[in-house]
């Protein structure tokens, strides 16, 4: 990038009104004042040939200035074209009649007006929702609008809105072992602990035994050092405690994602934007990858298109793996319901085809792995 | 980071190529008035040497000449305000914002996080402009501080507003300002041409076969026929069409033919030709000549994108209920139980399945992956889970853990280790 930057700087230095050397208009400019000139003198009736001549070769003169500058212009701008072409080197790819169909296109257009609303981008999503024919419902809509709203109250340090959902929807934080309203409890605690000048806690310390007293059970230790932390007061005193996490403003600002994640999740939407993690993933190597495996490969470009699983492996961050793959050793192959992994009786895991066709007489098996054998019927199957 | 760089190419030679053209138009404006006025000169001179000039002549010429240069002096600067200067901050501009990101050394850093939300925003500006989503895509450009009164330009509004001008005309069945397009691009075009022969397009020009202007000729040549204007359309093609013989030889032929058939005519060539549908597909021929003169992608960035993130997610688990996750985007969690995926599983079913070597297994409770450390452990049942989860369950239960997806309850002690390498 540093050489793009540094030819751009001389087309800037080149082109510049007021730059330093000589510009075109300096040139037009003198050319200008000798016409001047010449058209006074030839008033006063001095017009010889040899004038002339001079005034041809004049303008001659000042044309090719004209000229030279504009071929440094040019020189400059090829340069800058071959370190753009010196910088991207592969061009992008073509797949034609990607997500073109119907269905497709609606498919693409419902995701990313669920993205502006999820987003909270409200007036974008309503300029695009009037553009495209998809119909997000009115409570759908809602929904999210409640969300930032909620959200825009924890950004303000009111816990309120956010409690009130979090108790309409206690059954399924609950199931899902949802710290979210403990964590809510805590910040409203650590607010009022902190915001007492001198240090008071028995506000506080009364809104914890409120408050906080129904997770004991789940949050035992964490509810401790809670209680334990106003003995470290004041603030800078607490700051170079070994509860210095709870002065932390992540403390409260962690709310918004967490309640976001929780919320969504209660809609059946992931925690992170797929839109953003689908692109992510995409623009952050995995399309360089494929076009590498295509090269390497050889391209026909239908059957790369339509094939049923991709050649080549891209590798994922730990975060986007959502599901479970066994690939059999032995085989190589991924599970599939009819290929199921199968756990021997020595704990190792093999698919079931490798495992029947390791099958020898006496319907046992031995493991590829160690010398234990298994009998047939003996294997377990796994589910992941 | 060269994965980054590969979507980042149309971004950073839109500009360029802007530039061009307006440094192309600066070099015709010189051509001509400096040209002009030299050409007086001469000639001033030429006459001078047969002795028949006048004083008042030769003022006369080099008033002439003053004019032409004060006018190429102010077209100059005003080119350069308009069009120069702000095509140069945008390259500035767009280089900058790419090399923020060259210097970052990883992609968990909060920076790139900033970094990625803008390119999302780009990608779907790119969508939207393509799409002839215009409004919203203003929208997002300036809620986004993505195109702020033309002063920060990330996104191209400009160029695809000059596309969809140019469309409105074709779908008015008008050919005119595509073809003033054409002439306004004649170079460019022509090296175009050459370029994508030499390599990577060639595919592209060669199920072409023809260029977009000819196309655009032929289509006004056969309105005049659909109208049965018999003496324009001959015209016409004498003026227009003839000077292609040399490439389009057979085209004419049928061309000049088609006079001889009605539009409602069941012979199949003629009938093609006249077919209306012949519009859309010219539409569709300009965009992909402006796209690619353009070097914008063919594709919306956004399809690319969300095609290699697809292909690097999907996995038959995710279409089959019971292994769905919540979390993931290729199952659409949005669908819930319905089979009908409605967004992205939608779009995941026009790409292959990913391919993976090496076992995953990533824990049903915590979503964590499994390892060494935290060992996958089996149910009698055959449901795998991890150690962590299901050591945190046991404790509070008492030493009981329940399979969450069968309902099945045992004894941590009963839980089998899972050798999975």
């Amino acid at each position: 990038m540093d050489s793009l930057l540094k030819e751009l700087t001389k087309l800037e230095k080149l082109t510049a009104v007021n730059g330093k050397g000589a510009s075109i208009a300096q040139s037009l400019d003198s050319l200008l004042q000798s016409l001047k000139e010449a058209r006074a003198a030839f008033l006063d009736g001095e017009c010889s040939e040899e004038d002339l001549k001079q005034l041809a070769q004049l303008v001659e003169a000042k044309k090719k200035e004209v000229d030279d500058r504009q071929k440094e212009v040019y020189s400059v701008l090829s340069r800058l074209g071959k370190a753009l072409d010196k910088k991207f080197t592969t061009a992008l790819p073509t797949y034609s009649d990607l997500f073109s169909s119907t269905a497709s296109v609606t498919a693409l257009e419902r995701t990313i007006a669920l993205h502006f609303l999820r987003t909270g981008q409200f007036e974008v999503a309503e300029t695009f929702l009037q553009e495209s024919e998809i119909n997000i419902s009115e409570d759908l809509r809602n929904q999210f609008v409640d969300l930032h709203q909620i959200l825009k109250f924890l950004r303000n340090s009111d816990i309120g809105p956010a409690l009130k959902w979090a108790k309409n929807h206690q059954e399924f934080l609950r199931a899902r072992s949802s710290p979210l309203e403990f964590y809510l409890h805590r910040s409203q605690y650590m607010r009022l602990l902190l915001s007492s000048h001198p240090p008071d806690p028995i506000g506080a310390v009364r809104y914890a035994k409120d408050n906080l007293g129904p997770f004991y059970k789940d949050h035992e230790a964490e509810f401790q050092r809670l209680m334990t932390c106003p003995a470290f007061l004041p603030l800078h005193k607490l700051q170079n405690s070994i509860y210095k996490d709870l002065a932390l403003p992540t403390l409260h600002f962690d709310l918004e994602p967490l309640f976001a994640k929780e919320y969504c999740a209660s809609l059946g939407m992931s925690r992170q934007v797929p839109l953003r993690v689908v692109g992510d993933i995409g623009g952050g190597g995995a399309l360089a990858r494929i076009e590498k495996g295509r090269k390497v490969i050889g391209d026909r470009k239908s059957e790369w298109n339509h094939m049923e699983e991709l050649p080549i492996e891209i590798p994922l961050s730990s975060d986007n793996r959502y599901h479970s793959i066994f690939a059999c050793l032995v085989s190589k192959e991924q599970s599939t319901e009819a290929n199921p992994p199968m756990m021997m009786t020595c704990g190792h895991v093999i698919s079931k085809d490798s495992f029947q066709k390791l099958n020898k007489s006496g319907g046992r098996s031995k493991c590829p792995y160690c010398p234990v054998e298994t009998m047939l019927n003996a294997a377990q199957r796994l589910y992941l | 980071m060269e994965g980054v760089m590969l979507f980042e190419q149309p971004f950073a030679r839109v500009p360029y190529e802007n530039y061009r053209k307006i440094f192309r138009t600066s070099q015709k404006n010189v051509e001509r008035e400096l040209g002009g006025v030299q050409n007086t000169t001469n000639e001033l001179l030429s006459r001078a040497s047969k002795g028949n000039v006048s004083p008042e002549d030769a003022v006369k010429s080099i008033d002439n000449m003053i004019g032409k240069i004060e006018n190429l002096k102010r077209k100059l600067s005003d080119l350069h305000e308009t069009s120069g200067k702000p095509t140069q901050d945008v390259m500035r501009e767009r280089m900058h914002h790419l090399a923020t990101i060259e210097s970052l050394q990883s992609t968990t850093q909060p920076e790139f996080s900033r970094w990625a939300d803008s390119r999302l925003d780009r990608w779907l500006v790119d969508w939207c402009l393509r799409t002839g989503k215009e409004n919203a895509a203003k929208r997002i450009a300036t809620e986004k501080g993505i195109e702020v009164e033309n002063d920060v330009t990330l996104v191209d509004i400009e160029l695809f507003s000059d596309i969809r001008r140019i469309e409105d005309g074709l779908a008015r069945h008008s050919c005119t300002e595509a073809l003033a397009w054409c002439n306004e691009n004649k170079t460019a075009l022509r090296k175009i041409k050459a370029r994508s022969q030499s390599h990577l397009l060639r595919f592209f020009v060669l199920c072409r076969q023809s260029t977009l202007e000819f196309d655009l000729r032929m289509q006004e040549y056969i309105e005049l026929s659909r109208a049965r204007k018999t003496l324009e359309a001959i015209s016409y093609s004498k003026k227009y069409l003839i000077s292609w013989h040399d490439t389009h030889l057979s085209q004419i032929r049928q061309l000049s033919a088609l006079l001889a058939f009605p539009p409602n005519t069941a012979c199949g060539p003629y009938k093609r030709l006249y077919d209306l549908s012949r519009w859309h597909t010219l539409a569709k021929a300009f965009r992909l000549e402006i796209y690619n003169l353009n070097t914008l992608s063919t594709e919306p960035l956004l399809h690319l994108a969300l095609y290699a993130g697809l292909v690097a997610l999907k996995l038959p688990a995710c279409f089959d209920h019971s292994t769905k996750n919540v979390d993931c985007p290729v199952c659409d969690g949005e669908s819930g139980s319905s089979l009908q995926p409605l967004g992205l599983g939608k779009l995941a079913g026009e790409v292959p399945y990913s391919h993976h070597a090496n076992s995953t297994i990533v824990c049903r409770i915590s979503g964590k992956i499994m390892h060494e450390d935290n060992m996958p452990m089996a149910f009698p049942n055959g449901h795998v889970y991890s150690r962590e989860a299901l050591e945190e369950m046991a404790a509070k239960n008492g030493g009981t853990v329940t399979c969450p997806r069968t309902g099945d309850s045992c004894q941590f002690s009963e839980l089998r280790k899972v050798f999975i390498s």
